[in-house]
């Protein structure tokens, strides 16, 4: 037996020699678990972001793959036998280049009239035509009801309205879940079971390397797989197309208890339970807004709400970190302007028709207005930026006018200038940008340790849970693409921002074949909004942007952050 | 619809704009990171502002140069190996930018592109990356000793494989005990170049090489042609003068008495943007990267030269100036064929060999680098005596480089041995060292002899 020894341990100590080699010092290893742990980490760094980048692969190739399907709500017939069918909700009938439905007619205008399906039935409305129209032989003064056959004259032009056949539109506005595409759902399925065991192996790296710290930390992340598991059930039921959002929302929830995991364990149950609103929250709003006329009528509970919102913050608001974005009940505190994003976006939305003829914007724009004086008066710049950004995307999709974009932009200059002149700090802050290592110690503290952080991640990480950005203010918040990068490495970092470039895409893709433009406006405002946060946060924390403190939606640490980062992502998915 | 799917366009422009500006993130990090993990701060490779871990600096013998140990640096043993390497191990206040230690800072740390700061056992200072490095330390103490003191600089590398097997610049210091450094005497003015490879000088003769290039490529005939030099000649009322009267020359002839009528004359005959061209293609006006290291670019600017300047040009003279390394390059394709290695100084990183190790580029044609290596050749055994170079089978040039009225003459010689066993090609530079094959051709004689034993 000792020769058996004897002859092994001249390989042993060649292997010790070999792993030494690769920074890899067993003896200095006390405990077993230790050792259990620093494996575990060598092995998990290469793992996770390769399944990140299938996450997000699988996620592009499944909205790439998609077949969309456009079945008819009626048909309108002319003289001459060409059946149109309207695949819409909302029409513009023209000549012009836009309409959805052309008819290249002389007569015609440009954007003639708009054809909609409301309260289960058709509606004309004429925009001012120069030739009118009439239905059955009356003419059309603004809204006139249609019945199925019939006749509408547009400019002389008469055509007749047909229901698509046994299908009809209120047929199909009851969701039939066997129109779901098996194969996709497959695909969803995969998708998620990745999802699942991404998290469980990241859960387990922060474990191990925290455990001590988060003796909870087993049992909260197996809720939240309980918890996103059954959301995906629930939500499956209702959906009509693929589950693509939802799935990148639990992915990025993931990553989000991984953060907090690392930077405040503590917090962990409170951020469980703001995960746990945020998916009853969005599916409360996807099952309202299913209904266009429910969905107007949400719009308007929203807006009283953030007006609500926001007299309780300029009342109740505390201060944090400069801003004084915070409002405490005594059992429960938050950030209501998080959630008056959602009320915003909301009151941005528009109906084709009223988007083509009144283009009556003064409620749109006093609640606007009211958000962004709020905002400066709480100190909160960063938001302010992103509610700014939000008003100028939403308004052009109600004018399309770029001269009214560049009023806006230039607009907005001044308002910068009156910023750098009535509040200095402020002004002081935009003076440094760009100049953090300059200032590395003191005003550009947070920029530079996000910078060194993130390099000190390298491509693959150190290991969930064994940064050191966390001791810094604001790390897993306004600093979480430095905490990202540094304990889960540079390239986990980009998929998952990329992952909501990609919510963003998906918005702008939705809109194509978007029943209602309340729902393409909607998805388009809250597009904006996350990539206005994103933008801010990651290029403000590594000093390519003025550094602003805002979070990343759905990733950074907080409640309220959280649910308004679902009931963003529920008015993108709305738009299906 | 259709209307607002076209005006998705701005958002599709925002989100492309985000996009950019990930990518602007993405370049900076790959330009500055290890630069960010040097902050004193990043408690990864810090505690209390001081390194906590650092690879060891090996030459290519394994002798350590530089090595961390118990929060402080740790210098070779040897005090000669120390003031002749003080350029490359860089001083205790990482004065010397171009410092082994100050540009693979974020190695000898411990940091990687594709790891950063992860450690198996991040607890544990185990020790950044060592570097290995193609020097030879022994050779370097050598050339430093035979320096005696002078200002300049000696360089030697393997023109097939790159390797950059000696290398000192003076003055220099012993790291361990430095000297008041701001004395009256001015004797240590400028110590912490490497005058390698940041410093450029007027080249003097050397040039001539260059000139010797164009020539062959672009005058017909020329090594059939014969110069006349009556020890003077006049450009424009300015004189072009030699030592004296060389009589009737070969090209070959008058590359190794140097006699500067005729290479004005041919300069002349080449015309100033003809001589640029080639200065440029053999490496003037542009600097060179040895492993990352930044060198300084020699200058040659003939546009506005005029006829006199463009003859003082072609000698080297006018406002013409050399990098010792660059210049090593150049006499290092001649050596090989007319193509150039660059050099490299890292052998090895942790226990990867560097990944930059000979980059190729075709300086010279074949014929024209055949043509000059022998010319060169034959300047050895012409001019600069055989017996002084014995067995290195030594091509060389040597240069007087004049940089004033009053001030002795920069030193320069610089040439490569045509052996298989010793490819090595080599530079020195002695400031106001007078005769170019005198002082700096014995300095290079000693430190060559000692390469091939
Ligand atoms: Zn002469």
């Amino acid at each position: 037996m000792d020769l058996f020894l004897d002859r092994l341990s001249e390989p042993l100590d060649a292997l010790m020699t070999i792993l030494a080699g690769l920074g890899i010092n067993l003896e200095t290893l006390t405990t077993q678990s230790e050792m259990i742990g620093r494996f575990y980490t060598l092995a998990i760094r290469w793992l996770l972001p390769l399944m990140a980048a299938v996450i997000l692969l699988r996620c592009l190739l499944t909205l790439l793959g998609e077949k969309r399907e456009k079945t008819p709500w009626g048909y309108l017939q002319l003289p001459s036998g060409l059946r149109i069918s309207i695949t819409r909700w909302e029409n513009l009938i023209g000549r012009g280049r836009f309409a959805d439905i052309v008819i290249n007619v002389p007569t015609l205008s440009r954007s003639h009239a708009v054809l909609t399906h409301r309260h289960d039935a058709w509606l004309l409305r004429d925009l001012g035509s120069k030739g009118g129209s009439e239905v059955n032989g009356t003419k059309v003064e603004g809204e006139a009801a249609i019945d199925y056959g019939d006749t509408i004259s547009l400019a002389g032009l008469e055509m007749t309205l047909f229901p698509a056949g046994i299908d009809s539109p209120q047929q199909r506005h009851e969701y039939d879940p066997d129109a779901f595409v098996s194969a996709e759902r497959t695909a969803n399925h995969t998708t998620l079971a990745l999802i699942l065991l991404f998290q469980f192996l990241g859960a387990i790296q922060i474990y191990l390397a925290r455990g001590a710290a988060a003796p909870a930390l087993p049992l909260i992340f197996l809720s939240f797989f309980l918890l996103e598991s059954l959301h995906y059930v629930i939500i499956r039921r209702y959906s009509r197309r693929n589950l693509v959002p939802e799935l990148i929302g639990y992915f990025l929830c993931g990553l989000n208890l991984l953060i907090v995991a690392s930077s405040s364990p503590g917090t962990l149950l409170k951020q469980l339970a703001a995960i746990l609103i945020g998916m009853i929250a969005y599916t409360v709003i996807i099952a309202v807004a299913r209904d266009l006329d429910r969905a107007h009528s949400l719009r308007y509970l929203f807006i009283v709400a953030g007006l609500l919102m926001m007299i309780l913050n300029l009342a109740l608001g505390k201060s944090h970190f400069g801003a004084r974005n915070w409002i405490d009940l005594g059992f429960i505190s938050f950030q209501p302007m998080e959630f008056v994003k959602i009320a915003f976006v909301l009151a941005g939305t528009a109906t084709l028709d009223r988007l083509l003829t009144t283009r009556n914007m003064t409620a749109f724009v006093g609640f606007s207005g009211a958000s962004i004086i709020t905002l400066a008066l709480i100190n909160d710049l960063g938001t302010a930026l992103i509610f700014f950004g939000a008003f100028v995307m939403i308004s052009f999709m109600h004018s399309g006018n770029i001269r009214t974009l560049f009023l806006f932009l230039s607009g907005a200059a001044f308002g910068g200038l009156a910023v750098v002149i009535f509040k200095p700090h402020i002004a002081a802050r935009f003076a440094l940008w760009g100049k953090a290592w300059q200032f590395a110690n003191s005003s550009g503290y947070q920029q530079t340790r996000t910078m060194i952080a993130a390099a000190s991640g390298g491509l693959l990480g150190v290991g969930g849970g064994r940064g050191y950005l966390v001791s810094v203010a604001a790390a897993d918040t306004d600093l979480v693409f430095g905490m990202l990068c540094e304990e889960w490495g540079l390239l986990l970092a980009l998929v998952a921002i990329l992952m909501i470039v990609f919510l963003a895409f998906y918005a702008v893709v939705l809109t194509r074949g978007c029943r209602s433009s309340f729902y393409a406006i909607a998805a388009c405002g809250a597009a904006t909004i996350f990539i206005l946060q994103m933008a801010l946060n990651v290029l403000g924390s590594v000093d390519l942007l003025p550094f602003t403190g805002v979070t990343i939606p759905f990733i950074s640490n907080g409640g309220s952050s959280m649910i308004a980062s679902w009931g963003l992502l529920a008015l993108i998915k709305a738009a299906e | 619809m259709k209307l607002l799917s076209a005006r998705t366009g701005l958002l599709i422009t925002l989100i492309l704009l985000f996009v950019l500006g990930l990518a602007a993130f993405a370049m900076q990090y790959f330009d500055s990171a290890p630069a960010w993990v040097e902050h004193p701060s990043n408690r990864h490779f810090y505690t209390d502002g001081k390194l906590s871990n650092l690879g060891t600096i090996y030459d290519r013998g394994g002798k350590a140069l530089l090595q961390m140990s118990d929060g402080g640096i740790k210098y070779n043993e040897d005090p000669a190996i120390r003031t002749a390497l003080m350029h490359v191990t860089g001083d205790r206040d990482g004065n010397v930018e171009t410092s082994i230690s100050s540009v693979f800072k974020s190695d000898l740390m411990g940091w990687n592109w594709l790891n950063g700061a992860y450690r198996f056992n991040s607890e544990q200072p185990t020790g950044g990356t060592d570097l290995t490095l193609t020097l030879d330390a022994g050779l370097c103490a050598a050339a430093y000793r035979e320096l005696r003191g002078r200002r300049g600089a000696v360089g030697v590398y393997n023109y097939q494989t790159g390797e950059l097997i000696c290398m000192t610049s003076s003055p220099s210091f012993d790291p361990v005990f430095p000297p008041d450094l701001t004395g009256e005497s001015g004797d240590y003015e400028g110590v912490y170049l490497n005058r390698l490879f940041s410093a450029a000088y007027t080249p003097g003769s050397v040039f001539k090489l260059v000139t010797t290039a164009a020539a062959l490529e672009q005058l017909p005939d020329i090594d059939k042609r014969r110069f006349r030099c009556n020890g003077e000649m006049e450009v424009e009322g300015n004189m072009v003068t030699c030592p004296a009267a060389h009589g009737e020359l070969t090209l070959g002839e008058a590359l190794a008495h140097s006699c500067n009528t005729s290479f004005a004359r041919i300069a002349l005959e080449l015309g100033a943007e003809k001589l640029q061209e080639y200065a440029e293609r053999v490496g003037f006006n542009s600097a060179q990267k040895v492993d990352g290291i930044h060198t300084i670019p020699g200058r040659v600017e003939l546009a506005h030269a005029g006829k006199a300047g463009l003859a003082w040009a072609g000698i080297g003279q006018f406002t013409n100036t050399a990098n010792p390394l660059n210049f090593m390059s150049l006499v290092g394709a001649i050596g090989n064929r007319g193509l150039a290695v660059a050099p490299n100084i890292v052998a090895r990183r942790g226990f990867l060999p560097a990944a930059s190790a000979g980059a190729k580029k075709r300086l010279l044609s074949e014929n024209t680098a055949e043509a000059l290596a022998k010319m060169m050749r034959n300047n050895t055994i012409a001019v600069y005596g055989e017996s002084n170079f014995k067995g290195l089978e030594l091509c060389a040039k040597s240069g007087t480089a004049e940089v004033g009225e009053g001030k002795k003459p920069h030193s320069w010689f610089a040439g490569f041995l045509d052996r298989s066993d010793y490819p090595l090609a080599f530079v020195v530079i002695i400031e106001g060292g007078g005769s170019g094959s005198g002082s700096a051709a014995a300095v290079a004689s000693a430190v060559l002899h000692r390469a091939v034993k």
